[in-house]
């Protein structure tokens, strides 16, 4: 017994010290940057996990080799598990200094108020906006004078295509509108090749489609303080999304059960003529695959459904102004770092070097001029100053997650067939019920 | 020790309880003994439960959440939305699945509990491998059961099924509740096999003099031992089940079908999702008044308090 | 012996076997299917195979630097194992009181231990941490980010279990040892230290493991209350899980290469402790 309670103490006491070991503690000192930290929320990146790991690295040194001051990188894993320390830090004023936030998170972001508004001296701080392509400028705030958000990456959204298949088909040149698209698809379909992969059950793909469909036609979904979900473009978009798959026949029956990664290893089997929605970041998988080298990006139709030429208030949106930006906490302790990190990573030359890591576009404008020779990035960067922001609204966040919403209620249905218009009705009305309930509570 | 003498001693049914102490209790008590626990209960436990209490009746969202001290109060406005806001439905479907999926496995868990009464070659294996889905962390299971039910996945091919949904639409609501089964019975079966080993010896035996066959001596005899046991059970597994929150999350993911809308589910994504941290915690609260109910016959069924 | 294992016994042979076989299935078969597909290319999961086509290590090398899954592992067992060791002594020194004494109030406090189970964490996600983060700001204390401030959430959430497996447990303990001791002069904490603890080895250990458990599988309070340094392995499989840049291919097979290593740890833990286990649950749920 005696032995027994000498082990335990002696556990215990280990246990003790490597708790109190590594503590994650980050009290800054005095100096110019020296003995001071900044903390910076990211994306977990798994799918380069060692590239990952060494860019931080040398961020973390140059920004040292600057500033005297360490950088430490925290990532979070989902959209979902990013929206929660954002709103848990806000909420306590401490956490993250920096946040790299998805685009269409941006507004949400802005409505806690509790990130840095960028006056003219904090633009001069991290290089000017000139800096930054315009386009990418487009939700960083609800208008130029209450900007929080400094463009990082783009990633525009655009589709691949198998040539090889297109070609057989004797298709010479990838769709531009829906109606084209979807009849192309038809003409794929064949034995155990289809026409398009969509990932119907993925959580943030469906509502691009429908967004893009309508904004197309003239519908950008909200209109000042009223959301507009009830509206024949809507309609359509959902109809001629879920169609593919139930009227059409276009899509592989199993894209039921499909999420983007299961969409981009359909695609890259070679059996499939195009794969809708996809961004740069995919190269590198597709390269992995059957498809290597018969594949080619394009422009994702401009054109809404039922149309052959788009209506005069209808825009030209070929992707949702996609990527992350770069907001300050506004409780920060070390917005001078923060702002030195910002400019540092907005840097043409790490621009290009996160290019070439993990694929995503600079928001640099020198360094994608850079880029514009690469004749296989010309969709890209087409596609990139072709996006247009989605609504900047405190309400976004449950529009985006209503409209979603409606294709995954729908699932089940599609395996038996067309939905009823009946059906969709009922679940476009849910939508708008709860994504106007949303803007009403905006402010 | 094996698991029999680790029983403590004085607790088999039919023997006396120890004798309540009032001789010790005249003398000074520790009660300072109480302080660690109870200090680190109140700090971590009741004061953030009283907060949620609070932040229950305030219009708390991402538009207050900065300075969430001034956010507006609402009195019983949540309350009152929760109800709008579909958490009906989302109590029916805990309740529903909490109790259908305890149904199930305490069968099983019995079944399971007598066939590893006796001891046998091999015994010892097969209660490790009874076990194996209890350990396993509920995001292991819900994630590699979701990669199985996919639509191409390995039990449609291997059931020849073409592509039934099983994590979409209402065969979802069954997908749940199959998986919460396979990875909750084993905590039935182990309440059970406790209470198997404490049956007396002489139990047997004097059944076996009777010749009774199997399955009389187990409905008469054997059963009625482990009711009280196995009740307690049934009432702590159904708190988990309601409490069951990654389970869900990571099978479906949000937002979730409707049919697997469960509390939990909608309680975070109102509040992490949706930013309604108030609505969601006015629902939180009206949840555990649900589970305040089987608890309270929990809290009967128990005696609390046998030395009295 | 055999007479009484024969008295003993519950269920006709062909009853038994069918039984044992069924539910030995029902737990082996989904588990084949995991290693085997950990051993498989994510192609080969992909499309729905259940015997590899051919066999590969690869994902149990690649998943170390894919997930950060050793930090991960060596937190969540520095985290759980000081949970478990603490809430199990913390749980009987409690309980001891609540058992040997009698004292306004001691009911509503027993009663208080079964429902403090019962709040869902959801609900209590927000309020602790920012109850940490105060603690941060105001007594310049960090928390968040700490193991430190890990355990003692998970001591907390664990406290009400533990104390009730062993309120339930002492209650059936001989008080004699104790007078004795008493007599001899010896203090409450010598004999908690001395007699109390040693008897009650068995329900420790039970208390501990649910402690231990309670942190392992915990996802909801980590994501939010560690850093890299000190994601638990939960977190890290989660992040791993549920990453979803737009363009990479699903890693299935990684996936389950994860999951078996981050369930051994505690699959191990209850092979080595079944036998206490089984008894010490008998004390904590049966009276």
């Amino acid at each position: 017994m005696r032995y027994g309670r000498a082990i335990a103490l002696a556990g215990a006491t280990v246990l003790v010290a490597a708790m109190t070991a590594c503590g994650g503690d980050d009290e800054g000192g005095g100096g110019d940057g020296a003995g001071k930290t900044l903390n910076v929320l990211i994306g977990a990146n798994t799918q380069y996990p060692e590239e990952f790991a060494a860019w931080q690295k040398s961020i973390s040194d140059k920004f040292k080799a600057q500033t005297g001051a360490d950088v430490k990188f925290e990532t979070f894993a989902s959209a979902n598990d990013e929206l929660t320390k954002i709103q848990t830090s806000v909420v306590a004023g401490s956490g993250p200094d920096v946040y790299a936030v998805g685009t269409t998170f941006t507004p949400t972001a802005y409505s806690t108020g509790a990130f840095v508004k960028l006056g003219d001296e904090e633009w001069k701080k991290i290089g000017g906006k000139e800096k930054f392509v315009p386009a990418t400028l487009g939700i960083s705030g609800p208008d130029d004078q209450n900007q929080v958000g400094i463009p990082w990456v783009s990633r525009p959204f655009v589709m691949a295509y198998n040539t090889e298949l297109l070609k057989a088909a004797g298709i010479d040149k990838p769709a531009t509108t829906w109606d084209e698209l979807t009849a192309q698809a038809k003409q794929l379909t064949k034995g155990d090749q289809y026409g398009l992969a969509i990932a119907y059950k993925d959580n943030f793909d469906p509502w691009k489609f429908v967004w893009g469909m309508s904004t197309q036609a003239g519908n950008p979904l909200i209109d000042g303080k009223t959301a507009k979900l009830q509206d024949p473009t809507v309609k359509k978009a959902y109809e001629t999304y879920f169609g593919w798959l139930t009227t059409d026949k276009v899509v592989d029956p199993a894209a039921i059960g499909w999420t983007n990664p299961q969409a981009v290893a359909a695609f890259s089997k070679g059996k499939t003529g195009y794969f809708a929605l996809t961004t740069a970041t995919a190269i590198n998988s597709l390269d992995q695959g059957a498809v290597k080298g018969k594949w080619a990006f394009t422009l994702l139709p401009t054109v809404p459904p039922g149309a052959t030429s788009r209506p005069a208030n209808g825009v030209e949106a070929a992707s949702i102004l996609s990527g992350d930006n770069l907001l300050v906490a506004d409780y920060s302790k070390n917005k001078d770092l923060a702002f030195e990190y910002v400019k540092l990573v907005t840097d043409q030359e790490q621009q290009l070097d996160y290019y070439k890591k993990f694929g995503n576009l600079p928001a640099n404008a020198a360094a994608l001029d850079t880029l514009k020779s690469d004749q296989k990035l010309a969709p890209l960067t087409d596609a990139a100053q072709k996006s247009v922001a989605t609504p900047f609204t405190g309400a976004w966040a449950d529009i985006q997650l209503a409209l979603t919403n409606v294709a995954v209620q729908t699932l089940p249905d599609l395996a038996k067939g067309p939905v009823s218009a009946a059906t969709l009705d009922g679940r476009i009305a849910d939508a708008q019920k709860k994504a106007q309930s949303s803007l009403d509570r905006a402010k | 020790m094996s698991a029999v003498t680790a029983a403590p001693p004085g607790n088999k049914p039919g023997s006396k309880d120890a004798k309540p102490g009032k001789k010790v209790s005249e003398r000074q008590r520790p009660l300072w003994l109480l302080t660690p626990g109870g200090l680190l209960m109140t700090l971590i436990i009741l004061i953030p439960l009283l907060l949620a209490l609070w932040i229950s009746l305030i219009d708390l969202d991402q538009y207050t959440l900065r300075r969430w001290v001034e956010a507006p109060f609402i009195g019983i406005g949540n309350y009152v939305e929760s109800f709008e806001a579909g958490l009906p439905k989302s109590i029916w479907l805990s309740v529903s699945f909490a109790v259908l999926s305890t149904a199930v496995t305490v069968p099983i868990g019995i079944a399971a509990a007598l066939v590893t009464q006796n001891a046998y070659r091999g015994r010892a294996l097969v209660r490790a491998v009874f076990l194996i889905p209890y350990v396993l962390p509920s995001f292991v299971v819900a994630s590699v059961w979701r990669t199985m039910l996919q639509p191409d996945g390995i039990v449609n091919e291997t059931l020849g099924l073409g592509s039934t949904l099983w994590l979409s639409g209402p065969n979802s609501y069954w997908t749940l509740v199959l998986v919460e089964i396979w990875a909750a019975w084993p905590f039935i079966y182990l309440m059970a096999l406790a209470a198997l080993q404490s049956v007396d010896n002489e139990v047997h035996e004097a059944s076996a003099v009777d010749g009774a066959n199997w399955w009389a001596k187990l409905t008469r005899v054997i059963l009625p031992y482990l009711r009280g046991p196995v009740l307690l059970a049934c009432l702590l597994a159904t708190l988990n089940h309601i409490n069951n929150f990654t389970l869900p999350f990571v099978l479906f993911g949000a937002p979730a079908p409707d049919d697997v809308n469960v509390m939990p589910m909608l309680v975070y994504v109102t509040s992490f999702q949706g930013l309604r941290f108030g609505l969601s915690a006015a629902m939180a609260v009206i949840s555990l008044i649900l589970i305040a109910i089987p608890l309270y016959a929990y809290l009967r069924a128990v005696r609390l308090d046998v030395d009295k | 012996m055999t007479a009484q294992a024969e008295a003993q016994r519950l269920l006709p042979r062909p009853l038994l076997v069918t039984i044992t076989v069924l539910l030995c299935a029902m737990v082996l078969v989904p588990l084949a299917y995991i290693v085997l597909a950990s051993l498989n290319s994510d192609v080969g999961v992909a499309s729905g195979e259940f015997w590899p086509s051919s066999f590969t290590g690869e994902s149990y090398s690649k998943i170390w630097t894919t997930a950060d899954l050793s930090t991960g592992i060596v937190n969540s067992l520095i985290v759980c194992a000081a949970t478990a060791v603490a809430s199990a002594l913390l749980g009987t020194s409690t309980a001891y009181v609540l058992v040997r004494y009698s004292f306004l109030g001691r009911l509503t406090i027993l009663r208080g231990l079964v429902g403090l189970q019962s709040i869902p964490g959801t609900l209590m996600l927000l309020p602790v941490f920012v109850l940490f983060s105060s603690a941060g700001n105001y007594l310049g204390l960090t928390v968040i980010g700490t193991r430190w401030g890990l355990f003692v959430a998970y001591l907390t959430f664990a406290l009400p279990f533990s104390t009730w497996v062993m309120v339930t447990y002492l209650r059936g303990l001989p008080r004699e040892l104790e007078e004795a001791a008493r007599t001899d002069g010896a203090s409450t904490l010598v004999v908690l230290w001395r007699i109390v603890i040693p008897l009650s080895l068995p329900a420790i250990v039970v208390s501990g493991i649910f402690a231990f458990l309670l942190g392992w599988n915990d996802v909801l309070f980590a994501s939010v209350l560690t850093r890299p340094e000190t994601h638990t392995a939960a977190v890290a499989l989660q992040i791993f899980g549920s990453a979803q840049e737009g363009g990479a291919l699903p890693v299935y097979s990684q996936m389950m290469a994860a999951a078996l290593i981050c369930a051994a740890p505690v699959v191990i833990l209850y092979l080595l402790f079944q036998r206490y286990l089984v008894g010490g649950l008998t004390a904590g749920g049966v009276k």
